[in-house]
């Protein structure tokens, strides 16, 4: 190449404007070669190489969260509709329009990895990088993961919109939402890249979506009179000020999406690694008594509040424990018995739900010194369960006043706290001997932590056990429904070192293609 | 301890990583093991500590067959790379840690401790920075340091000069020896430093893609030339 080649692709590299080649190579065939490397990254991903089961789970999962969406969306408009004198359905859901895209926001904070991160990469290569962060924000915007809600939406929809206008409704309304998800994730995405910088930024949807929910509690607060009503039914209607004025709205997150990501990407390369100082103390004597399974007590802890990314999940896990509870004893929005035993198993299943599916992901980083010694994964195991079953009491006692109250009943309190602890734990805890990716023990707030499958099953623990506890309560009614729940939890409780062990040895007989696993993920 | 191959074999691909049909190693034996990067030095390692799989073959570590149970891991120490520390404690906490997982009392932990505070040099103990925040050298002086608080029979270093600088090498092979002698434990170590495995080692192996291909007595401390006309030192 002459130095007239090298000067043009040097100016097409760093501006990547309109330029018909990217370095060396054609804008279509950089696409085509970073498409490649996508469909790469998850077909070679450990979890999924050699993992049948993986795949099966992963499978299972989509199917099943989608049956639960659908199984929602089709049986919510009626009740709704009932609950306010026969006004449609979809009104209903739009006066409460807010609630979607703020969990929505929430939920990416598991599943969605930024531009910022995917560029990185090739943030040495001669390719722009304006370049790859809009590629990036175009296919964050075009993904599927925006359609997420439609299992729940297209058939409320069908059942909702349809009766009361007509499928041309079905189409905008449904479009409407489409597009307040691609917006809702590019704010997301700008969130998620300015917490890389400081966590403080965290507050801002805190606030935000803090005062929406609080507005939306205040006594003389009509639910079918709100501007999301007005706004949401205008979709349907295909009026053309609520699509400019989210798609005005999207295109303003993405242009300053790509200015934060870029910067976050120049900071990422320049940082400088945060020097902890330990106060001396840290040792955490209370736990000596439990001897060994103390010490790997100890150490859990001292993962959970050293590592960035850990301290962080742990917090918002607790602050949503609190949050749940507080609905509940505040509220009486949440009344109703489908709603309100929700959120209870949601109090119990938060601690441990986004945390036990990476069981041993993070140990990745650590576990040769693991593997060396004389069954120290069992100890492992054994002092995490013990663990997340104390930190089960935390919603217990949250849960106390609500019983006193008459809210819910103890039977139900105590149903749950057995459920999830005898039978749900040793579930999520097979994931131990199938986890095979080591996550960063210290990552910002913009890593991504855990894979489709983990996200999956992640998932499949929000949506699975209220199906078991409304079929048991359905059957037998409360308490006695309750009853067979605590009493499948004690046996799971008394059994744990038969089950711990089983998962151990299981963990035991996949050690070599684990290790291998952790070994080509560890960074 | 002694170290029994048999037919050992680990293939990654195409790429023979270790192939070594009989090869023993005697109680309270230093073993230095040499050769040019991907011979296979730290696969033999991950293999007698059972953290990869062969394809065929066995090995046994005081007579017990490594792939078959976890009874050698009592008095077996180790330390490859940064898997072997964990970097969200303190060096004073891992080494408590270690210690307890381990049944030392914390007497007897700072007993060892002294055995190496020269090693140590005061950069390690008694700091209150994580093992992350510490320079590559101090981290492989912890790890180093864990792996003897056992006070294995058998002893695995990987590169153990690696990071390290003159005085601490210096120390380590003095530090190496003492234990040697006084717990007549088997020491297996690898390096790249030719000088200082020659100082340290009776027996070295030369390892040329995944094969001993020599086994050279050093009593007399006589391999270096033999090792220096094989690596083409000047």
């Amino acid at each position: 190449m002459n130095s007239k080649d090298t000067k043009s692709n040097t100016a097409a590299a760093s501006t990547g404007n309109s330029q018909q080649t990217i370095g060396k190579l054609s804008k279509r065939k950089l696409h085509a070669l970073l498409r490649q490397h996508e469909k790469l990254k998850d077909k070679r991903h450990p979890m999924f190489e050699r993992n049948r089961f993986v795949k099966f789970l992963m499978y299972f999962m989509v199917a099943y969260y989608a049956g639960c969406m659908i199984l929602m969306g089709v049986t919510l408009p009626i009740p709704m509709s009932q609950a306010y004198h026969g006004v449609a359905g979809f009104h209903v859901l739009d006066g409460w329009a807010f609630i979607l895209p703020i969990i929505d926001f929430w939920v990416r904070f598991v599943v969605q990895d930024t531009p910022a991160n995917q560029t990185r990469p090739y943030s040495l290569l001669p390719i722009s990088r304006q370049f790859l962060l809009r590629r990036y924000m175009v296919r964050a915007g075009l993904s599927v993961g925006n359609m997420f809600w439609g299992f729940f939406l297209v058939p409320f929809a069908l059942m909702s919109v349809l009766p009361a206008m007509n499928l041309g409704a079905v189409v905008g309304w449904l479009v409407g939402w489409w597009l307040i998800f691609i917006m809702n994730g590019y704010v997301y995405l700008c969130v998620r890249a300015l917490c890389t910088r400081s966590m403080f930024w965290i507050a801002a949807p805190i606030v935000v979506h803090g005062t929406i929910l609080l507005a939306s509690f205040l006594p003389d607060h009509n639910l079918l009179d709100t501007p999301f009503t007005q706004f949401m039914y205008a979709f349907a209607k295909w009026e053309w000020w609520p699509f400019a004025i989210v798609v005005a709205l999207a295109a303003l997150w993405f242009w300053i999406n790509v200015k934060v990501q870029g910067s976050i990407v120049y900071d990422e390369v320049g940082k400088k690694e945060d020097v902890v100082v330990v106060k001396s103390a840290s040792q955490m004597s209370f736990l000596n008594r439990f001897g060994i399974v103390g010490e790997y007590l100890k150490l859990e802890l001292k993962m959970k509040m050293r590592n960035r990314m850990l301290k962080i999940q742990f917090f918002v896990l607790l602050g949503c424990m609190l949050l749940l509870s507080g609905v509940l004893y505040f509220s009486s929005i949440y009344d109703g018995d489908f709603m309100r035993s929700f959120i209870v198993l949601y109090d119990y299943i938060v601690p441990g739900m986004s945390t036990l599916v990476i069981i041993m992901c993070h140990e990745g980083n650590y576990m040769d010194l693991l593997m060396s010694r004389r069954e120290s994964i069992l100890d492992l195991l054994t002092a995490k369960y013990y663990f997340y079953v104390v930190l089960l009491l935390l919603p217990f006692l949250l849960l106390i006043p609500l019983t006193i109250e008459g809210k819910i009943t103890i039977w139900m309190n105590l149903g749950y706290l057995f459920f999830v602890g005898g039978l749900l734990y040793p579930m999520m805890f097979q994931m131990a001997a199938y986890n095979k990716e080591t996550l960063p023990l210290n990552a910002k707030l913009g890593s991504r932590q855990g894979n489709g499958a983990q996200n999956m099953v992640t998932i499949a623990a929000m949506f699975a056990p209220i199906l078991l506890e409304r079929l048991c309560v359905a059957l037998l009614g409360d308490p006695w429904g309750y009853v067979v729940l605590i009493a499948l939890g004690t046996v799971g409780f008394a059994t744990h070192r038969q089950w711990l062990r089983f998962t151990y040895n299981r963990f035991m007989q996949r050690r070599y293609q684990n290790m291998e696993g952790f070994r080509a993920t560890r960074k | 301890m002694k170290i029994k191959i048999d037919n050992l074999k680990k293939t990654f691909g195409e790429k023979v990583a270790v192939d070594i049909q009989q090869f023993e190693i005697n109680d309270g034996q230093i073993l230095g093991l040499v050769g040019n990067n991907g011979a296979g030095k730290s696969t033999l390692f991950r293999l007698i500590l059972d953290l990869i799989k062969a394809d065929t073959g066995t090995i046994t570590n005081g007579g017990v067959d490594v792939a078959q149970t976890e009874e050698w891991k009592d008095w077996t120490g180790a330390y490859i790379d940064d898997s072997f520390i964990i970097d969200y404690l303190t060096p004073d906490e891992y080494l408590q840690f270690i210690a307890r997982i381990s049944g030392i009392s914390d007497e007897q932990l700072a007993t060892q401790l002294q055995k190496y505070e020269h090693f140590m040099a005061g950069e390690i103990t008694g700091q209150n920075k994580l093992i992350r925040n510490l320079s590559a050298g101090n981290k492989q002086k912890v790890g180093i340091v864990a792996a003897l608080l056992l006070r294995p029979q058998l002893l695995i270093l990987d590169e153990p000069f690696n990071f390290l600088d003159p005085s601490s090498q210096s120390a380590i092979k003095r530090l190496l020896q003492d234990y040697n002698r006084e717990t007549n434990a088997t020491i297996l170590v690898s390096s790249h430093n030719l000088n200082h495995t020659v100082d340290i080692c009776p027996r070295i192996a030369l390892l040329e893609n995944g094969r001993i291909i020599r086994d050279i007595d050093n009593t007399d401390g006589s391999a270096e030339k033999e090792l220096e006309s094989y690596f083409e030192v000047d």
